[in-house]
């Protein structure tokens, strides 16, 4: 009893507060009443003047800029009605992000408390969801296609062959950040030329062909990848140096002739190649680098082995440099690490050794005939002894690679259809050949190339279904490991046994069973390297003049420590919030060095502890830090953004025209280079600038002390550092761990958005305003298991977007607009 | 090789074909539904002039002031009475001095340094102000900007009668990334046509890889029809388990598959088109698919120029843009005269033996396109040669390359245009005259006659002596 009135009169002294800070005269404030349960018209009567009151905080606060007049950034809230946030769902959920972030109001304006502020929130939020929970929409959208890492992915599980897309397919089209959101992926003529291409270039390196054409294939190393002494490739023979090393496709047994081609360095003449297959050497070529000089530093003519007998099928090719030298050179200038990234321009006094850019495979030169390799081992999994068996055969491998390539069972009636390819090219060339030709045909069918999903004839348009077993089985596969479902999930799949009542939480376990199965890998190398803009590192090319020792080994490497980190924290079940807090990474030997960690040797990536507090999780790796700099200097403003765009779905509006670039602000003043924060200093000054840079740029200036490429500084052109900022809540921030404890204070934009792009990829469509419920629903059914990995990704897999679909109605307006 | 940025087009242009810039742009301009197969198409765009580009590196040693005095480019005297002398390497290609216009005296200005980070960076410039007469960004990102190319202005306009609107050949090793210096991207050496500001095309080195493009992939011609059999029965099925699966699928997917009929469709006329040009006309023997990349220049330059007079006369496309070079690039010609190797032999030092050696390399290239201009003038397209049918524009942006000088550069035209060129002039330019000025009276002969300024054009320049 004391405590209900305890709590009554306590729920009443916040309303008041909230009255009173809405400095709304007229409003009464209600008597305490004797302690009864509250009846539901007394429930509603609150909750009513409770929406009352927060609406009232919006207009004092929030409308004073968001007016009808105004409509700052397009937005109005002056007639926003809390209460009826659902029926304004799109708008709210705006409100909803910015709120979240602490972001609005602006530092500066007048802000609630930040109880009111909470209230307010969960006020909005709770309406939407509730209206959400009523009214269910998991969304829609059109099928993907298979992309380029998910192609090779497919062949690589449908025939042990490790394809390059890239030879085929054009480039894949990112939209939110993901390359497989279904409606950014365009069809056309070249496109479907291209996956047709594929399917008989793929269908001929399984099964061999020995008619196969002789031609010459290149692979190149980009300029930028060092080849010194103490840059060993992975997969090369110990004790080589630089080099590449390939997995190519011999189509058939014969004879093959190896080509590289140098870059000569300068101040070093001699030198050794090896071609080595699978580990074993099968030529030495000696070559001498001619007369140097000239940027483009090719002096001397390609150097070829004689042609060389060569099994069918794929093999790992290494071309690289015997080792002659250890450790630095000895040179009038000892650089270190020195990459060619410079071109070539060394001059007398600095040891440049020769790279190797090309390697040529040519053939083959008489064919011999196909030995067994793994594809078609896969392939052939009968052979006819007799005529009268091929056909049998043929259909039975028909049937069973096709099952595997459109991820269900096949038809008799399909079947059927795919036979005359077979009859037709084995009358003609024999039962291989028959064989092959089927095989290009289930390669090119719409069925192996498109995610295609079923709807029942039923449906009508607008209401909800659950997607079949197979189609799940297929969403989870590529969700998870990005490519097609293995036998265990198909079987399952095609029992009818993945979802559904009676299927004892079937979904769940083939879910954790794929998390902890190696190809699970895919969470690092598609979602986290997508999500978080990996490939942009290659966009940032540091001056070799300021940061000789980076080079692409190092660029490389710190995508792959990212993605590993990832993938240890998916493995491992930790807290989303590691990716901020974590105290360990993954690093070899190379970025070891880069960083300043110790006691690190070797190629092989491992884990290790940061010796100290400079770095914690993603804010402290290479592979965000080089990609939010520019060539010559760090971006205070880049990694701001980033960090709002990525990290807090925030991003801050694009800046107004004619802003001038930070290089027309002067370099230097009274006699000493400036630093950036000197140069932006002067911009900064504006207060049209300042509105939106006072959030970016406290975040890039905590964290510069890091360098273009990621290494830890205290001094810029000369001049110290000054790192201190205020972060937007006026928290002053002046180092990465500062800001990690800034932006800790409010993990849920973090969180938020961490699910948000979890969703889009795991769905292959764009996160709308009407996911965001989804969205805090796993967010909060995560929280109850402290925020743990498998949680945010179960909550995915469980959820109605996943597994469910929303019929669409085409109109007849839509169809035309679309034939025009 | 990732210079290609992605554009995203408005669905209904993927339908028409219009040039996209996904990774492969020479196969992505599709022809539209029934362009090439109706007559009246044909005999319209039959008479279209071919346009060929081909780019020279390093200048001409007759370009520079010793050079020019013994006329080692320019012939003495303008006008139709000109000779050249003997060590001209224009002499290679006299028997086609009919269709030959020389233009000399004209300048690549936008070629030359503007500032000082610039300077010393010519080489690795020159290659992508050719065609575009623009001035390239300083940039080794993605920003790249220079213009778009002549090549590419016109096949916009009247590229696409042809299965392919354009081809671009190169023969010398691209995209060193870190190997192109002086902050340029390697993009402007790469390639000299620009669809755009910030679209470069790539360019294709190895002759297999055009041939294939042209032909279809296969080991002989008997292969190369059966896999184009496989592929018309397998798009077949494809139409048929389409339209199966289409009723299975919601109504947005079945939309989708709607569309992807039409690619279906489109594909199936390509193919049919391609096969009728082959079968058309008279029996022609398809040489046999060539290995790779030989090993000798000359015999690469002959391999490329077989390519493209075969893709002139199948009119698989009617747009050529040739690069000859790498800018830099320490080549050493085994058959030509000279053992020097090509960029160091291209700065002379001003020393008259030096130059005369540097010329033996310019007799040497220059002297591959009589190969290209004999079968061109022996390959009759109707009633009238090849030759006498397009337009060969033959040029360096850079003039003295000792000095990386672009002022007075070679430029000469082969070929007739169907009719709009005389040959058989030299034209002196007058002092100052961008090069420009030629390629925008080009284009307005070409049929691009509303275009007002290319490059850094000041105005037209008249081809008539």
């Amino acid at each position: 009893m004391n405590r209900f009135r305890f709590l009554l009169s306590a729920g009443v002294v916040v309303w008041l507060g909230v009255v009173t800070t809405a400095g709304q005269a007229g409003v009464r404030p209600v008597r305490p009443q004797a302690p009864v349960k509250p009846t539901t018209a007394n429930a509603e009567q609150r909750t009513a003047t409770d929406a009352t009151a927060l609406n009232a905080t919006v207009k004092r606060y929030c409308v004073s800029c968001h007016s009808d007049k105004l409509k700052t950034h397009g937005l109005t809230l002056e007639h926003f009605d809390v209460a009826n946030a659902a029926q304004n769902a799109e708008v709210a959920e705006a409100v909803i992000r910015k709120l979240q972030a602490g972001f609005m109001p602006p530092p500066g304006m007048p802000r609630p408390t930040p109880d009111v502020h909470a209230t307010l929130v969960t006020a909005i939020e709770t309406n939407i969801d509730t209206a959400a929970a009523a009214k269910p929409n998991p969304g829609a959208r059109v099928f993907q296609r298979l992309n380029r890492p998910e192609y090779a992915r497919a062949i690589h599980d449908l025939l042990t062959l490790d394809v390059d897309a890239a030879n085929w397919l054009p480039l894949d089209q990112k939209s939110a950040n993901f390359d497989n959101i279904a409606d950014s992926q365009a069809l056309s003529p070249t496109l479907l030329e291209s996956y047709l291409n594929a399917a008989a270039a793929i269908s001929r390196m399984a099964v061999g062909d020995r008619h196969a054409p002789t031609i010459d294939v290149t692979y190149t190393n980009a300029g930028y990848v060092s080849q010194h002494p103490w840059d060993h490739i992975d997969g090369a023979p110990f004790g080589t140096r630089g080099g590449m090393v390939v997995d190519h496709v011999f189509p058939a047994d014969g004879e093959y002739v190896f080509e590289v081609s140098l870059t000569s360095g300068s101040n070093a003449r001699f030198e050794d190649v090896d071609i080595s297959l699978n580990g074993q050497r099968v030529a030495l070529l000696g070559y001498e680098t001619g007369p140097a000089g000239g940027a483009d530093g090719r002096g001397g003519r390609n150097v070829r082995t004689e042609p060389i007998l060569i099994k069918a099928g794929q093999h790992s090719i290494a071309a690289a440099f015997v080792r002659r030298v250890e450790g630095p050179y000895e040179d009038l200038i000892r650089p270190h690490d020195w990459s060619f990234a410079g071109g070539g321009s060394g001059g007398p006094g600095i040891t440049t050794l020769p790279h190797l850019r090309d390697l040529v495979i040519k053939g083959p030169y008489r064919v011999t005939g196909i030995s067994d390799t793994p594809a078609r081992e896969k392939v052939f999994s009968c052979r006819p002894t007799q005529p009268k068996e091929e056909r049998p055969c043929a259909q039975q491998i028909i049937a069973r690679i096709g099952e595997e390539a459109y991820r269900r069972p096949l038809q008799q009636a399909e079947i059927d259809r795919l036979m005359p390819f077979f009859e037709e090219a084995s009358k003609k060339s024999g039962f291989e050949d028959g064989v092959r030709t089927a095989l290009e045909a289930i390669l090119a069918s719409p069925y192996f190339i498109f995610r295609l999903e079923k709807e029942p004839a039923t449906v009508k348009a607008g209401a909800s279904y659950r997607i079949s077993d197979i189609d799940l089985a297929s969403r989870l596969s590529f969700f998870l490991w990005g490519t097609t479902p293995d036998e265990e999930l198909q079987n399952l799949a095609v029992a009818g046994k993945l979802s559904g009542p009676s299927s004892q939480g079937e979904l769940e376990k083939q879910a954790r069973r794929m998390l902890a199965d190696r190809r699970s890998d895919a969470l690092g190398e598609r979602f986290a390297a997508q999500w978080l803009r990996l490939q942009d590192i290659d966009k940032v090319h540091p001056d070799p003049n300021f940061y000789p020792n980076f080079d692409d080994n190092v660029a490389h490497a710190m995508v792959k420590e990212t993605e590993m980190f990832f993938n240890s924290l998916v493995r491992e079940d930790k807290s989303v919030l590691d990716l901020y807090r974590a105290d360990y990474t993954f690093v070899n030997e190379r970025l070891a060095r880069h960083y300043g960690i110790p006691g690190v040797s070797g190629d092989t990536f491992r884990r290790v502890q940061y010796p100290d507090a400079t770095r914690r999780g993603i804010l402290g790796q290479g592979s965000v830090l080089v990609q939010t700099s520019l060539a010559n200097r760090t971006s205070p403003v880049l990694r701001g953004k980033w960090v709002m765009e990525v990290l807090m779905n925030t991003p801050p509006p694009p800046p107004p025209p004619e802003v001038p670039l930070l290089d027309e602000t002067g370099e230097s003043k009274d006699g000493r280079m400036l630093t950036t924060r000197e140069r932006m200093e002067i911009h900064r000054k504006n207060p049209t600038c300042a509105s939106c840079h006072k959030y970016m740029d406290p975040i890039g200036l905590a964290l510069d002390n890091f360098d273009v490429t990621g290494q830890w500084r205290v001094r810029e052109n000369g001049q110290p550092l000054d790192t201190r900022g205020d972060f937007f809540d006026g928290t002053p921030v002046s180092s990465p761990s500062d800001l990690l404890t800034a932006l800790m204070k409010r993990p849920t934009p973090l969180v938020r958005t961490f699910t948000e792009n979890l969703l889009a990829y795991g769905l292959g469509r764009r996160v709308e305003y009407y996911d965001m419920p989804t969205v805090r629903a796993i967010v909060k059914n995560a929280e109850a298991g402290n925020l743990k990995m498998s949680a945010f990704i179960l909550g995915v897999i469980k959820s109605d977007a996943f597994q469910m679909k929303r019929a669409e109605a085409v109109t007849t307006d839509s169809v035309a607009a679309e034939k025009r | 090789m990732d210079f290609i940025t992605g554009k995203h087009l408005p669905r209904r242009t993927f339908l028409r074909g219009v040039g996209a810039t996904v990774a492969l742009p020479f196969l992505d301009a599709m022809v539209p539904a029934g362009g090439f197969l109706s007559k009246k198409a044909t005999a319209a765009t039959a008479d279209r002039t071919r346009l060929i580009c081909v780019e020279e590196v390093h200048g001409l040693a007759g370009c520079n002031n010793w050079g020019a005095s013994q006329f080692l480019f320019a012939p003495e005297t303008t006008g139709r009475d000109f000779t050249f002398v003997a060590d001209n390497p224009l002499k290679t290609v006299e028997a086609f001095r009919d269709s030959m216009t020389i233009i000399s005296n004209t300048d690549v200005r936008n070629a030359e340094a503007l500032n000082l980070p610039e300077i010393g960076g010519d080489h690795f410039r020159s290659s992508a102000v050719f065609l575009t007469q623009s001035h390239p960004k300083q940039t080794n990102g993605s920003d790249l900007f220079a213009g778009t190319s002549l090549d590419q202005l016109y096949a916009q306009r009247f590229g696409q009668g042809t299965p392919m609107p354009s081809m671009q050949f190169c023969i010398e090793n691209l995209d060193q990334a870190g190997g192109c210096t002086y902050n340029y991207s390697c993009a402007y050496t790469d390639t000299i046509s620009w669809a755009s500001p910030n679209e470069p095309l790539p360019m294709i080195r190895d002759p297999r890889v055009a041939f294939d493009m042209l032909f279809g992939a296969g080991t002989s011609a008997e292969d190369r029809k059966a896999r184009q059999v496989t592929r018309r029965s397998i798009l077949d099925w494809v139409t048929g388990e389409v339209e199966r699966v289409s009723k299975q699928v919601g109504a947005a997917d079945r939309q989708r598959l709607e569309r992807y009929l039409d690619n279906v469709r489109e594909l199936e006329r390509r193919i049919q088109a391609v096969e009728a040009r082959n079968n058309s006309g008279e029996q022609r023997a398809l040489p046999e698919a060539p290995a790779g990349v030989p090993d000798s220049f000359s015999e690469h330059m002959k391999l490329m120029f077989d390519i493209q007079v075969l893709a002139l006369q199948t009119d698989m496309t009617r747009i050529i843009s040739f690069k000859t070079g790498r800018d830099a690039q320490n080549r050493v010609f085994q058959e030509c005269d000279s053992k020097q190797p090509f960029h160091p032999a291209s700065h002379h030092g001003n020393r008259q033996e030096r130059i005369l050696e540097f010329n033996k390399i310019n007799k040497f290239r220059v002297g591959q396109m009589a190969y290209f201009l004999e079968k061109m003038k022996s390959t009759m397209d109707g009633d009238k040669s090849l030759l006498d049918k397009s337009l060969v524009i033959w040029g360096s942006p850079m003039a003295d390359p000792n000095i990386h000088n672009h002022r007075r550069c070679p430029l000469v035209l082969f070929g007739r245009a169907n009719g709009a060129i005389k040959g058989n002039v030299h034209l002196k330019a007058e002092d100052g005259t961008p090069m420009a000025n030629v390629m925008l009276t080009l284009l307005h002969t070409l049929g691009v006659d509303d275009l007002k300024q290319f490059g850094d054009s000041t105005g037209e320049f008249s081809l008539k002596a």
